[in-house]
């Protein structure tokens, strides 16, 4: 199976002044098409700085990355890449529905093709009432979910959620799950996330356990956690 | 072009939105009425007073409210975090910064166009004429005006604040516009080196003085031979490109982190 997302040993240093701090200390890392991967770790160890890796926010100082075979600081790599960001900010100034007429554009949508999938991203995220009024008048959740919509407006073949269930209440994380098991079905590929480990349990098929940059467990849960553990017990033992 | 024009129009739509453009311009309105009901020395009646006072003011105007609109458009959408989902769209650094440009532009040059209307409007009403062909080209020449300080207000905005950029764009486009015209005296009576380092000055900024028609469209001149006009045309349009690439340069590689935002 080919693979959604490589990367090969990534390093990634931050300058603060003179001092030189390492964010990735070669982070090799392989998703395949079509699995849900959830991507785990302390904060700091490096989870956000991967994804802005991927979507070429950042530049590595060595190794490489790539997302179905293209070199990800091409902007061509995020033609099929949908990204919806931890704490996301939109463009206030807009209404929801104008936001997801402006993202899909970018991605080359036009005519009544994009009208449809903007009125079926709002139907699919919750937001009808709200989508004809300005962003800057939306609550914590709702930002969430117009984010989410965004990020699936290309109908992206590669979903990177980061913390996607952060400003959500439970039934809001129980949509999330909906949402992300429904990519699932379609062939998608989720690459996520999260400090909530009861989700990443329920939705993926493998998770990633980052820490200090680097990655220290890889698999599915149920092989890499002893009979009767749970991912969060795994975790701390991990880590420990 | 289309990702360009997308950025652009989000410019647009912004800034249609936002209040500070209202407040400016009935602020301008009202000024303008002030200064052409003045009658000082008795010279009310006099058009070209109206003219001077009225494209110094469109002038003032399309200055501070292209810096406003340049200087904040990427350290906004760094600040804000928006810059995320913009740049995780198949959107260039090229793409984002041109599109930033020409939205910037197209808000301060359609405003002024606006303004040299009510100007013509107001000349009319006092009984004078305006050389329209003249008027053409000293907007034109204003908007290359306008160009040249936006692409300045953007690349000083890849690597500081929006105020830091504001400041420096108007000190430098006030002083290219204002000051560099005066160069050449000021070399005459210094020493070689001074002379030399004057002159180098004098042709590494940008002339934003020869944008400006005021003076022909006040005392009812001729208008401007095409000729010239095309080449300070040309000319408004490669320093735009040179700074736009300056920008590009400084901005293709600056890393967005949302811990260190």
């Amino acid at each position: 199976m080919l693979s959604a997302i490589e990367i090969r040993g990534l390093k990634v240093e931050f300058r603060a002044g003179r001092k030189v701090v390492p964010a990735l200390r070669g982070l090799d890392l392989k998703v395949a098409e079509g699995e849900v991967f959830g991507f785990i770790g302390p904060n700091g160890a490096g989870k956000t700085t991967t994804m802005h890796v991927l979507l070429g926010f950042i530049e590595a100082a060595s190794g490489s990355a790539e997302v179905f075979g293209e070199d990800v600081r091409r902007s061509i790599a995020r033609r099929r890449i949908g990204y919806m960001p931890e704490n996301p900010q939109m463009y206030r100034f807009l209404t929801g529905r104008e936001l997801l007429a402006m993202a899909g554009r970018l991605f080359g949508l036009g005519g009544s093709a994009l009208a449809a999938k903007v009125e079926s991203l709002v139907n699919m995220v919750g937001i009808e009432a709200a989508a004809d009024r300005r962003i800057e008048g939306y609550s914590r959740g709702m930002m969430q979910r117009i984010a989410l919509a965004q990020a699936l407006v290309n109908d992206p073949d590669l979903v990177i959620l980061d913390e996607p269930t952060g400003g959500f209440d439970p039934i809001g994380r129980i949509e999330i799950r909906r949402i992300i098991a429904g990519l699932r079905a379609a062939g998608k590929t989720v690459f996520f996330s999260s400090h909530e480990l009861s989700e990443v349990e329920k939705v993926c098929d493998r998770v990633g356990i980052i820490a200090r940059g680097i990655l220290v467990a890889s698999g599915c849960i149920s092989q890499l956690a002893a009979p009767g553990e749970t991912l969060e017990q795994y975790f701390v033992r991990v880590l420990a | 072009m289309r990702n360009t024009l997308v950025i652009a129009q989000a410019v647009w739509i912004e800034t249609l939105r936002r209040k500070d453009l209202y407040v400016l311009a009935a602020l301008l309105a009202a000024l303008l009425l002030v200064f052409v009901s003045l009658d000082i020395f008795g010279v009310r009646s006099m058009v070209s007073y109206i003219k001077e006072i009225g494209l110094l003011m469109t002038w003032v105007f399309a200055w501070i409210l292209v810096i406003g609109v340049s200087v904040r458009q990427l350290p906004q959408e760094e600040k804000s975090g928006t810059i995320f989902p913009l740049l995780a769209k198949p959107v260039t650094r090229a793409e984002l910064i041109t599109g930033k440009w020409i939205g910037a532009l197209g808000v301060a040059v359609a405003s002024t166009l606006v303004l040299y209307i009510l100007l013509a409007g107001i000349v009319a009403a006092r009984g004078g004429m305006c050389n329209v062909a003249l008027m053409l080209e000293a907007w034109a020449l204003h908007a290359c005006f306008m160009a040249v300080v936006a692409a300045m207000g953007l690349l000083f905005s890849t690597r500081m604040n929006s105020d830091a950029a504001a400041t420096l764009t108007g000190i430098l486009s006030f002083a290219s516009f204002a000051l560099l015209p005066r160069v050449p005296e000021l070399a005459g009576g210094a020493g070689s080196l001074q002379k030399t380092a004057l002159m180098f000055v004098y042709y590494a900024l940008p002339h934003l003085e020869l944008f400006d028609l005021r003076q022909r469209l006040a005392h009812d001149w001729e208008a401007m031979p095409l000729e010239p006009f095309l080449m300070i045309g040309a000319y408004g349009i490669l320093v735009s490109t040179a700074l736009l690439a300056l920008g590009w340069l400084a901005y293709r590689r600056k890393m967005f982190n949302r811990d260190q935002m």
